[in-house]
């Protein structure tokens, strides 16, 4: 019960953000130079032709009436249509959200493990050569390029060892896989489609690897430090100085109380790993939100840019509502 | 090496811990050394590139495009004709300037809100807050890639970009700090003998406050140089052809699927140590600091 208040709350605090943020991008991408008619018709087109698109996309309109107008439609759902090609911006993020998440959800769960792994292991042999050797490895990840790492994976994954596709999309079109959902492997499995399943999963290396050694490492460093924390805390000595065997503490004290962290964690990296996705994507040519939302925001796409803004910082805020509940839930001692 | 064991007196002012915490304190100092060492290489050599190359930044050599390491050019050459080792060297000017440029007005301007904020409290605090949530709910990328989007090209754009970006989490850092220190007593002691509210904010506030700061800055720069090479990846960032180390990538990404590595592969690997200098230097500061607060 008190756990519903607390997400009603949130959410109804989320409101004034979400508000703020609607209301800047939509006055931002108008008042900041840039013309997205101009970018459709190109050079030759005469004063009349631009006038007939503006008005066409209601761009003639006063300014406090196309914003209730997109306020209006944000309410029904309909974000609009886009600019650039016409077609309504909310089906064309629907084909574009799946691949991203794919990508993000895969690295970042991996990512999860390798950090935990690692971080208790690192935070045991504290100040010793094992412990040092794995912070500066961490630090070397949290210092390296994710796009110029992602070039240099194609170029030896690729390029001299021919072990993985080319960065040239997602799935072998001949493997003719029907898109449901926009994740090809997801959509692979679901289909039975055996090749396609294979050549998903192949497409699939290289960017998640991209990705998972680039968020790897922020939390690593905050998994050891919370690991830290608990060995040198009382009931953890307390425990040991009972004779605990090594299994109980290990898994009963250090891995539950470092555990109870990582969902905070988690949505941080998240926000970390949906900046990196938009580098990874434009590499790996993967065709996903990411790409999607930099060419609205280069072609001053006025509908595309306010979706794509919205969504990102909604799902950056739901993502870490969700994390302060599911901490909740684990971890008694937290009074929301 | 000579530095880390003649190293007595800083360890005796260091209070008494137990013995992690002194063995702690040495990998910090190497973690500095290291870090220090690593920009000091770079920026002298940023600041010799005419000396260490034959080749200007944005120089064509019209009989050599795309070549292999070698021969005249020690790194080999872009599509453009372009030599890579002199290219490499003059980026660290543009990009070591922009990042610490730009961290540093972020300080400057979150700090100077913060310090606001946090001191006066009321209306403006509120308004500013809620201004930082909203900047808060972005990933940092994606909010300086808006920014850059919108602001559009060239070195003066891009400090300001960057700094915007940080700009909020400093406030927020200093506002938290003065909050604490103004209930601490020297602070009242301060306002009973007179002092105005601009000296207490300038001469006790400020300094006291900026203690996380200077080990966060550091850490920041990194961030920013990383940020400044995706913004230049992606095409955002400085105009081609200055010498940059992510517009370099850029320009070489198609060679790599060729197997043409030398175009994307030294600069990618100065920005990585470089970043990775100034993270051994904030890492060290922050051992350091967690080292003395316990």
């Amino acid at each position: 019960m008190r756990i519903l208040r607390f997400v009603a709350r949130r959410l109804l605090q989320l409101i004034p953000v979400l508000l703020g943020v609607i209301v800047l991008t939509f006055l931002l991408v108008r008042v900041l130079p840039g013309d997205p008619v101009r970018t459709i018709l190109g050079q030759n087109a005469t004063e009349a032709d631009a006038a007939a698109a503006r008005a066409r996309f209601g761009l003639d309109q006063p300014l406090w009436r196309q914003f209730l107008d997109y306020l209006t439609g944000l309410v029904t759902g309909d974000f609009g249509t886009s600019i650039q090609s016409g077609a309504p911006v909310g089906a064309e993020m629907a084909l574009r959200v799946g691949p991203t998440l794919e990508l993000v959800v895969i690295a970042v769960t991996i990512a999860l493990v390798v950090a935990t792994v690692l971080g208790v292991w690192s935070a045991r042999r504290a100040e010793r050569p094992a412990d040092h050797g794995i912070r500066v490895l961490a630090l070397v990840g949290n210092s390296v390029p994710e796009f110029w790492l992602g070039l240099v994976l194609v170029l030896v994954g690729y390029s001299v060892l021919g072990w993985f596709p080319a960065p040239n999309g997602r799935v072998d079109p001949d493997t003719g896989l029907t898109p449901l959902t926009g994740a090809d492997l997801v959509d692979a499995v679901l289909t039975g489609n055996g090749p396609a399943i294979a050549s998903a999963a192949a497409y699939l290396v290289l960017p998640v690897l991209t990705l998972v050694i680039g968020v790897v490492a922020p939390l690593l460093r905050s998994v050891r430090a919370s690991a830290l924390e608990v060995l040198h805390s009382e009931p953890y000595a307390a425990a040991a100085a009972h004779g605990l065997p090594r299994r109980t503490l290990l898994y009963g004290y250090l891995m539950r109380a470092t555990l109870v962290r990582l969902p905070s964690l988690a949505a941080l990296v998240f926000g970390t790993a949906i900046g990196s996705t938009v580098l990874v994507e434009y590499v790996f040519s993967w065709q996903g939100f990411g790409q999607w939302a930099l060419r609205g925001l280069l072609y001053r796409d006025y509908p595309v840019v306010q979706a794509s803004v919205l969504v990102i910082a909604l799902c950056y805020v739901l993502v870490f509502l969700i994390a302060d509940v599911v901490h909740a839930i684990l971890d008694p001692r937290v009074r929301i | 090496m000579a530095d880390l064991r003649t190293s007595g007196p800083t360890e005796a002012t260091d209070p008494p811990g137990p013995v992690a915490g002194a063995r702690d304190s040495r990998f910090a100092r190497v973690l500095i050394i290291t870090g220090a060492a690593i920009l000091a290489v770079i920026a002298v050599a940023a600041l010799c590139a005419p000396l260490l190359s034959s080749w200007g930044e944005t120089e064509i050599d019209p009989a050599a495009t795309l070549t292999a390491p070698g021969g005249g050019h020690l790194l080999g050459t872009d599509g453009n004709g372009m030599d890579i080792w002199s290219r490499v060297l003059y980026a660290a000017r543009l990009d070591l300037g922009i990042a610490v440029a730009a961290v540093a007005l972020a300080v400057t301007v979150g700090t100077l809100l913060g310090l606001v904020a946090g001191y006066r409290g009321g209306w403006l605090d509120d308004v500013l807050m809620r201004v930082v949530d909203i900047f808060q709910a972005f990933p940092t990328f994606i909010l300086a890639l808006a920014v850059a989007a919108l602001l559009g090209n060239g070195t003066v754009n891009l400090i300001i970009t960057i700094a915007a970006v940080n700009a909020p989490a400093y406030a927020r850092l200093v506002r938290a700090e003065v909050r604490t220190l103004r209930e601490l007593p020297f602070v009242d002691a301060a306002v009973t003998s007179g002092a105005s509210t601009t000296g207490i904010l300038w001469r006790h506030l400020l300094p006291n406050s900026l203690t996380p700061v200077r080990v966060i800055a550091p850490l920041n720069c990194g961030w920013a140089m990383l940020t400044l090479a995706g913004l230049s990846f992606l095409g955002l960032g400085v105009s081609i052809p200055a010498a940059e180390w992510g517009a370099m990538i850029s320009l070489g990404a198609a060679d790599v699927v060729g197997g043409r590595w030398w175009t994307s592969v030294p600069p990618g690997l100065a920005l990585l140590v470089c970043v990775l200098g100034f993270s051994l230097l904030g890492e060290g500061l922050q051992e350091r600091a967690d080292a003395k607060r316990r």
